[in-house]
């Protein structure tokens, strides 16, 4: 376990020093310019625009996080060899995938925390700026607790797309790696539209392969409440444990995957 | 005493080709022990298998058959990889940490506290000779040689009673190569027993008790240094000062060889028949000065470049049937 | 990890994890629907100038998905029981469709099929379907099918048989356009009482190089001077002369009161049949000019 964690913390400081810094200060810069800019043209809309924009943003540069430095997490290390050195020591080839997932974990838990201060601060900004009047004609408070549920779903989302990118890491080049995890997280955003397959196609076939994809890939799409959350819509606590549950166990099976696959590498 | 390194049968096949996969015999039925406590030299030409052969003692990839034991214990024991050490060849390491905090990063890894790590890290890199300043610069800016000097401490990081170096002057200019040598020694000294591959021989003749040449994937010859090159004396290399030319003239045709070192100084190349004290007194009479007289033996080059000949290229086509051993 | 077995059982826990998943996911759509939600979701771009931008050069690819969309939303909510079948998104979501794929026929036009069809069960907005049609002819002006299904929607939702007609001729005169257009404008016209533009479509007819369509057109005119006939010259005469109570209606009886000179015959000189008990004057069976087209509106 200690290994596990050494190697994590190692994968966080690869990230910080690369090039991760770089993605907050954007994302921090873009996100309060677009607030002003907006405060001008909408009327009164500024609130739920900063939202939909905040919660869009951590979303999408979560995406690129897990996505490119996942898929480097392992094929670069075999790539470069560093990882002959580090297999030498005493620790096991699955201590060392996990290691590597928790340390990107890590590295977006940071990147996502981040972006939600700075999201909550451009929102207490407009709060205080705004009227009383306008405040109440709001959807739901500017400074809403709730974008939380929407942040936290996103991440597990994220979890899920970074085991995505670690378990093609450990077999496939980085770019055929992002190609795939990029293909399937599209496919599983449209996932509800397979499901929904048998009241359009009357081939049963085909409702039964649509049926499949939908089950094994992973469901995107219903992690996203960005909608709701933003327009004070409620939603059960219920939908999302179970989304969580989901998400949990994807990742625990795509690691145990990766695990096996790992294990029985050769390296050249 | 129990075997430190013992390899039995050890082959590796690779599957080459894209459509029909033909196996490439990478390794073909190692089988050699190491003692503990000797220097163990694992030598061959490019492309032997020597590299194949640590890394599947370092279970980087895994046998095709045969087995392994490092200390007692299967090769891919996590436990046993707390008492080795490894040093690949072309050793990249993560260039992003300093060799400070790669040092304490592996030795963290071993298990030792935070404090115990620095106190081991600093230690070792004054060992191979990192100075303060540069140790804490990213390792991205050191150069080749440096780098494999931080490979080498990185090696030693856990006391390891067992060190596998792979190419270990590789990128090293002479002062360095000295100097891992007389590490080599200390080693030995202290008790570990190093196995190293090299294709440099006048390391190994320098370095080790016992050698292993592998070419093309098999072993050619397993022995006691001295024992393999106990061969005769093939000839006598005389090396003369102030040697006139009349009267080098007057003695080539007795000789094999002739290098002429600077103005008036020669080294001669006798044969076994010219007996060397008669070509002394000779020489010494004309006004020459002796420098040294040596026997020419068979170099540990001779006997490598003959011994992988009659192993020859042949072992690497497809073979029929994959059994280890002909 | 040694060994087959130590395989075999990572394979079993991934396979286990995964079924977990699964099992999960059908928890939780089976209990929360997301039919709802995600349609809100899916208009969460309305506009169809930005979702063109994002869909890049996928528009065509977004459009069909679009489409399935509308007709689930359609399904979803024709076959809801809970009463809410307002089909509130059906027009927004054809609007995007369209727009992503300008060229998509049948979302134009079944799209119209949809939004007429009357409340309760449809969604009652034969406006939007017109629309929805108008934005098809300013995508492809010359598709005489986008033209044909306004005259439609005209006939059968506003009831305006004139309008149907004059939208019917502007499908006649789009390249490509069949030839039984024009004969359906007429017989529209006639259905809906208005005899003089039908017989001023019928006059063009008649200048159509198609036998056939002569031949029909003639027949056509021939009715309508039938039904002029007998609304002028027939049925005031009868009903100015009934006959006394327990006399049937008859020629016989007509026209030996002096009523007509003769049992009237139509255009094409076969005897009208009256009715012996309503009086009602008719067209005879054997009349070529039989059956003749129904007169009032379009039920």
């Amino acid at each position: 376990m200690r290994a596990t964690s050494w190697i994590a913390v190692n994968v966080f400081k690869e990230s910080v020093r690369d090039r991760v810094p770089y993605n907050l200060a954007l994302f921090a810069v873009l996100l309060i310019g677009a607030s002003f800019l907006l405060g001008q043209l909408t009327a009164g809309q500024d609130v739920k625009i900063i939202k939909d924009l905040g919660l869009a943003a951590i979303a999408v540069f979560g995406l690129f996080i897990a996505i490119f430095i996942g898929i480097g997490l392992v094929s670069k290390e075999v790539e470069r060899r560093s990882i002959y050195s580090l297999l030498s020591k005493p620790i096991s080839r699955p201590q060392f995938i996990v290691g590597k997932y928790a340390g990107l974990v890590l590295t977006l838990a940071v990147n996502v925390a981040v972006m939600t201060v700075a999201l909550y601060a451009v929102l207490g900004y407009l709060t205080y700026i705004q009227t009383p009047a306008a405040r109440s004609a709001w959807d739901a408070p500017g400074v809403d607790p709730r974008l939380l549920e929407a942040i936290g779903l996103i991440f597990v989302e994220l979890m899920i797309v970074t085991a995505i990118a670690l378990f093609f890491s450990t077999f496939s080049t980085p770019l055929l790696a992002a190609a795939l995890t990029f293909g399937l997280f599209i496919v599983g955003h449209f996932n509800t539209d397979l499901k929904n397959f048998d009241k359009i196609v009357d081939s049963l076939p085909a409702v039964w392969l649509a049926r499949g994809v939908y089950h094994t890939v992973p469901d995107f799409s219903a992690f996203d409440i960005k909608t709701e959350v933003v327009h004070g819509l409620p939603v059960a606590a219920g939908y999302i444990g179970t989304t969580v549950g989901y998400g949990f166990a994807y990742i625990a099976a795509l690691l145990v995957v990766s695990v096996l696959v790992f294990s029985r590498r050769d390296f050249k | 005493m129990s075997a430190a390194i013992s390899i039995d049968g050890l082959t590796k096949d690779y599957q080459v080709g894209f459509w029909r996969k033909r196996p490439y015999r990478a390794l073909d039925g190692l089988s050699l022990e190491v003692q503990p406590g000797e220097i163990f030299g694992f030598l061959g030409p490019n492309g032997a298998g020597k590299t194949t052969t640590l890394k599947l003692l370092m279970q980087l990839i895994f046998p095709t058959s045969g087995r392994a034991e490092i200390l007692g214990r299967p090769v891919g024991d996590v436990g046993a990889r707390q008492r080795i050490g490894y040093l690949p060849e072309n050793p990249y390491f993560y260039d992003y940490l300093t060799a400070e905090e790669l040092l304490q990063y592996f030795a963290n890894l071993f298990g030792y506290s935070r404090s115990e790590a620095r106190t081991r890290a600093a230690r070792l890199l004054d060992r191979v000779g990192i100075g303060a300043e540069r140790r804490r610069q990213q390792l991205r800016k050191y150069s080749k040689g440096m780098i494999q000097r931080v490979g080498i401490a990185q090696t030693l990081l856990n006391d390891p009673e067992v060190i596998f170096l792979d190419e270990p002057m590789s990128g090293l200019d002479p002062l360095g190569r000295r100097e891992v040598r007389s590490l080599i020694l200390e080693l030995r000294d202290q008790g570990r027993t190093v196995f190293f591959s090299s294709h440099i021989l006048s390391d190994a003749e320098a370095l080790c008790s016992r050698v292993a040449v592998v070419a093309g994937g098999r072993l050619a010859a397993t022995g006691r240094l001295s024992d393999m090159l106990a061969f005769e004396i093939r000839g006598w290399e005389l090396v003369i000062a102030d040697l006139r030319p009349q009267v080098l003239e007057r003695i080539t045709g007795q000789l094999q060889k002739t290098t002429e070192i600077s103005p008036q100084r020669y080294a001669l190349e006798l044969p076994l028949q010219v007996p060397p004290e008669r070509m002394l007194a000779d020489l010494t009479a004309t006004g020459a000065r002796l420098v040294s007289l040596n026997p020419i033996r068979d170099t540990l080059e001779d006997f490598f470049v003959r011994r992988v000949a009659e192993v020859g290229e042949g072992a690497r086509a497809p073979r029929k049937g994959l059994d280890a051993g002909d | 990890m040694s060994g087959w077995r130590g395989r075999a059982a990572g394979v079993a826990l991934a396979l286990t994890l995964f079924g977990a998943a699964v099992a999960l996911q059908v928890v939780r759509d089976r209990i929360y629907s997301r039919e709802q939600a995600q349609n809100r979701a899916f208009l969460y771009v309305q506009s169809p100038a930005a979702l063109r931008r994002i869909a890049l050069s996928f528009d065509a690819l977004a459009a069909d998905v679009y489409w399935i969309r509308a007709l689930q939303h359609y399904g979803g909510d024709r076959l809801s029981r809970d009463g809410r079948q307002r089909y509130q998104l059906l027009y927004p979501l054809l609007d995007l469709t369209t727009s992503l794929d300008p060229y998509f026929t049948i979302a134009y036009r079944f799209g119209a099929i949809f939004l007429s069809e009357g409340y309760p069960g449809g969604p009652g907005r034969p406006d939007l379907a017109v629309a929805l049609l108008k934005k098809g002819i300013s995508s492809q002006p010359d598709n005489w099918r986008y033209y044909h299904d306004i005259a439609f929607v005209h006939y059968w939702q506003f009831q305006d048989t004139r309008t149907a007609a004059e939208w019917f001729r502007l499908a006649r005169t789009q390249p490509d356009a069949p030839t039984w257009l024009e004969p359906v404008a007429a017989s529209m016209l006639i259905e809906g009482g208005d005899r003089e533009s039908a017989r001023i479509v019928l006059q063009q007819i008649l200048n159509s190089p198609e036998p056939w369509l002569q031949q029909m057109a003639r027949r056509s005119l021939l009715q309508l001077d039938a039904l002029d006939f007998l609304d002028r010259s027939i049925r005031p005469v009868i009903a100015r002369n009934p006959p006394p109570p327990g006399t049937p209606y008859s020629w016989q009886w007509l026209v030996g009161r002096g009523a007509f000179p003769g049992i009237p015959i139509d255009p094409a000189n076969v005897p009208f049949e009256i009715d012996p008990a309503t009086g009602t004057v008719s067209v005879s069976p054997r009349s070529p000019l039989f059956p003749m087209p129904r007169i009032g509106s379009p039920q």
